[in-house]
């Protein structure tokens, strides 16, 4: 097979540069330069600056520092203790305790936030610092923060349905309505994973919560007010038409400026704070998705992902056989592109397959997303690893075996899909009837 | 020799499909001297990039919606002067009025004109009965360039600036309640979900253009310079045939999905051609004399 | 001496900083005038777009002072387990990091001068001439070449680099 040399050398580059440990978005760029210089003619350093220049200056991706900037903000206000006061009274009595916060939150902010660098950022800058606090096990807020933030991308609104509901002309309301129960469900899996290992793990021993009456758990409920009304006003901008799905993230900016102001915790000190802040966590984001738009530029001239697809379509499987061989070719690129990347490099010869082999096309689309929250968090190549190391200074390695259980659940979730199809399609199509005039 | 081709939308395109023809037609008739790799979807270089890249060489060959370029030269948007050729018909005169002053300024560019196909016309979308342009006051209408911000604002309708990845759901939450594009954006982005009315005003019939790196080119042989030119020209003619065909059948789509599919009133009708005479003065004031000479042309065939 | 320009470059890379974070600010706001323009039926031709350059400019303006704050990452398994001999691998960090962004401010300055020379003109309906947004990121990747060949120098001469992983939020050892 000629794709074996391009590979064998991707790889042992990639991971010379990554594992000698040069900054992550230049060690991708060296990789996709070597790419570039060995497998085509074409002007390495001019093609870069063309795709690095689209992706930085791209409107769509806009909505990422504003995301970030405003969980800096929510986190220097007291919105962080004050959702745990308010959710911990219910999560306290749930075995477990208080790390399905970590997933709660991510849920609720999944319907906030697009993509699931937002996601993690801002609940993880909140519950991190609470859990920590409460001595819950390291690799377990970890893990189930890297995991559940990946519903960011699920739970609509959502990057990657947008860039596949373009690719393939699909509706991309019908897909963000296909996520919602999935995405739900994959939360309920990791709300039992937390369940399951909490009473099986020895190490497992958070302080306890104090008691509560009912009363006193409804009571202290009122902490919830402010975050749900932040929830509620940036989703609300959105689905009342006042907002885009980009635009909402500068609601939900001024919202969170608005909510430290009147808690009293927003001073200068805190503004500019919060604000360099975010500007270095974008910067830190922007180079390696310079970076990864090199690669991806490479790649496609090496022809590689397409090879790789049109290989898996030239072995005429069964369906289920098709999913199955997707769903590992989707895992090891995943280990190497973001998930975007990997969608719009594979779709134009994956999306043939898929009709012909007559599976729904907005089905796939959720199984698609599932695929590339994996990638998320495999290395060596994973937003959600790069963002947690940058947030919490733990090795990479480190990271990506706390959050490999949640790997494994998102593997299961494929195959609850494939067997529960419904999941995915019911709620679409009868929206759709009703719909109809 | 490779050429790898990027393209701006996605493989299932007739476009794309079109050009995928092309490629293996340059691919046979040079004996795989030449193999053209084509990359759909914007996979390689994103739409906005793929003139640039090939101007410099990033990409040996490309396709490209032209009329993106008008801020760069009003003469790349002569196929898209609203409501000056309505028709597939006058929209091949306009173009052949047009393509040797566009040869000129691509050459100037370092580009190859290889070939072109027509979209299918453009049409106006709403959410209600539309009989004249005094019904359109107030709409929330996208606008997502200079040209359709102007229609905009000659029939008193609010602009609202979308990008395409969020057309449909700024149409579901009504951020926007109408736009003009072809039947075929409106059957990709099953804008039934949103809108009622498509009234099939024909307002222009913009291109996507294939062109060549020169250099590249120039280094061809003149037998494989004449297959990629004959490939050219046959893949125009297949283009333009195959969107017409398409447009029948996307209105029937609208259609079928509930749409009111309907020629514009005469009122109307009128009402848009006034536009066009205003858009068309004011695209050859900005062409200067070389808009001109195709606009005066392009009437006297 | 040496100290002026240690204090030169610092204060450089910083004020950087303050101008990505205020091209930030900037995003913000013209997303809210976008809004609003809609919402009073006010036209703003071209916000998109000026958002998307805003957000250029500040990723690339904040590179090199994110740098020297630790906030670019990097896999440290092989640095950490170098113990003693910590030095080469930072060298070799360094040196890879110098070339590479020194490759990327080459090129994003020669991207700079071809937008000037061939007059692209951004597509959307802002028509604004693409060098001129293009700048402050050519400078921004000119500024990580810059901060990388001094982390570099700095490191030959005294074993030690500039880079200082900020430990006020959420250290975990
Ligand atoms: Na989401
Ligand atoms: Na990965």
């Amino acid at each position: 097979m000629e794709q074996l040399l391009p590979i064998g050398i991707f790889l042992f580059v990639l991971f010379l540069l990554l594992g000698t440990g040069v900054w992550i978005g230049l060690a991708l760029l060296g990789v996709a330069w070597v790419g570039m210089e060995l497998f085509t003619l074409r002007p390495a350093g001019d093609a870069m600056m063309t795709v690095i220049w689209r992706s930085a200056s791209s409107w769509t991706l806009t909505a990422l520092p504003l995301f970030i900037w405003m969980g800096e903000i929510l986190y220097r206000t007291r919105l962080s203790e004050d959702m745990f006061k308010g959710l911990s009274p219910w999560m306290a009595r749930l075995p477990g305790g208080l790390l399905h916060t970590n997933v709660v939150g991510c849920t609720v902010f999944a319907a906030v936030s697009g993509s699931s660098a937002a996601t993690l950022t801002t609940v993880g800058k909140m519950s991190i610092p609470e859990l920590r606090k409460r001595n819950y096990p390291e690799n377990l807020v970890i893990g189930t923060l890297a995991g559940a933030a990946t519903l960011g991308l699920m739970i609509p609104p959502s990057l990657t349905l947008i860039v596949y509901g373009v690719t393939i002309n699909e509706s991309i309301t019908k897909l963000f309505i296909a996520g919602i129960v999935p995405g739900l469900v994959l939360a309920a899996m990791f709300m039992l994973y937390v369940v399951a290992i909490s009473r099986f793990s020895k190490d497992y021993k958070p302080d306890p919560e104090p008691e509560m009456t009912f009363a006193e758990r409804i009571s202290n409920s009122r902490f919830l007010i402010p975050v749900l009304l932040l929830i509620l006003v940036v989703i609300g901008s959105m689905y009342l038409g006042y907002a885009t799905a980009t635009e909402a993230a500068a609601i939900g900016v001024i919202g969170a400026l608005v909510l430290a102001a009147t808690q009293g915790s927003l001073t200068w000190a805190s503004f500019s704070e919060s604000l360099l802040g975010a500007t270095r966590t974008s910067a830190m984001i922007a180079l390696i998705l310079s970076g990864a738009a090199f690669l991806s530029l490479s790649m496609g001239f090496t022809g590689l992902p397409r090879g790789l697809a049109e290989w898996i379509g030239s072995m005429e499987l069964s369906r289920f056989e098709l999913l199955m061989m997707l769903l590992v070719f989707y895992v090891i690129i995943g280990c190497f592109l973001d998930g975007i990347s990997s969608v719009v490099l594979t779709i134009a010869v994956v999306e043939p397959m898929i009709r012909q082999a007559g599976i729904d096309i907005i089905w796939f689309g959720i199984f698609i997303v599932v695929v590339v929250e994996m990638a998320q968090i495999t290395p060596p190549i994973g937003f959600n690893l790069f963002v947690l190391q940058g947030m919490t200074h733990h090795e990479m390695n480190y990271i990506a075996r706390a959050a490999f259980p949640m790997f494994l659940i998102m593997v299961v979730m494929v195959f609850v899909l494939i067997a529960f199809p419904d999941l995915a399609t019911w709620l679409p199509e009868n929206m759709r009837q009703t719909a109809a005039h | 020799e490779k050429w790898d081709m990027p393209m701006a939308y996605p493989a299932t395109n007739f476009h794309s499909e079109n050009a995928a023809e092309f490629a293996a037609c340059v691919n046979e008739g040079t004996g795989g001297e030449l193999e053209i790799v084509t990359h759909p979807n914007g996979a390689l270089f994103a739409g906005n990039d793929i003139k640039r890249a090939v101007q410099t060489g990033q990409a040996p060959i490309g396709e490209r919606l032209l009329s993106a370029h008008a801020n760069e030269n009003p003469l790349y948007g002569v196929d898209s002067i609203p409501f000056l050729a309505t028709s597939f018909a006058d929209s091949e005169k306009l173009w052949e009025a047009a393509k040797p002053k566009l040869e000129e300024v691509m050459d100037s560019q370092n580009l190859v004109y290889i070939y072109a196909a027509p979209w299918p016309p453009q049409g106006l979308y709403f959410k209600k009965p539309v009989e004249s342009v005094a019904d359109m006051q107030g709409i929330k209408f996208r606008a997502y360039n200079a040209a359709t911000a102007r229609i905009a604002e000659l029939a008193g309708m609010a602009p609202v600036q979308i990008e395409a990845a969020e057309l449909s759901q700024a149409l579901a939450t009504g951020v926007a309640e109408s736009f003009i594009s072809s039947g075929s954006t409106g059957v990709d982005s099953k804008v039934w979900e949103s809108l009622t009315h498509f009234y099939d005003v024909q307002a222009w019939l913009p291109r996507n253009a294939v062109f060549a790196n020169k250099d590249a080119f120039n280094a061809l042989s003149d037998e494989a310079k004449k297959v990629v030119m004959d490939c050219g020209a046959e893949a125009g003619k297949r283009g333009a045939a195959k969107s017409e065909e398409l447009t029948a059948g996307y209105l029937k789509t609208l259609a079928d999905n509930g749409m009111t599919v309907s020629e514009p009133s005469e009122q109307l009708k009128s009402d848009l051609s006034k536009f066009g005479e205003t858009m068309t003065q004011e695209w050859m004031d900005a062409a200067g004399p070389d808009g001109k000479e195709i606009v005066d042309s392009y009437k006297a065939m | 001496m040496t100290s002026t320009i240690r204090r030169v470059l610092d204060a450089i890379y910083d004020s950087a900083a303050v101008l990505a974070a205020i091209c930030l600010v900037l995003i913000l706001i013209v997303i809210v005038l976008q809004m609003a323009s809609r919402w009073t039926g006010i036209s703003f031709p071209g916000s998109t777009a000026y958002a998307g350059y805003l957000m250029a400019a500040s990723s690339f303006l904040a590179f090199a002072h994110a740098l020297n704050r630790g906030a670019h990452i990097r896999v440290s398994l092989l640095l950490t387990a170098l113990g003693g001999q910590r030095f080469w691998g930072e060298l070799w960090g360094l040196l890879i990091g110098t070339a590479a962004s020194t490759y990327l401010a080459w090129y994003a300055v020669k991207a700079v001068y071809w937008s000037y020379a061939f007059n692209d003109i951004s597509q959307g309906q802002d028509a604004t001439p693409i060098w001129i947004p293009q700048l402050p990121a050519a400078a921004g990747a000119v500024l990580l070449a810059v901060c990388f060949a001094d982390n570099l120098l700095t490191l030959v001469l005294t074993r030690r680099d500039n880079i200082r992983s900020s430990a006020i939020d959420q250290t975990a050892e």
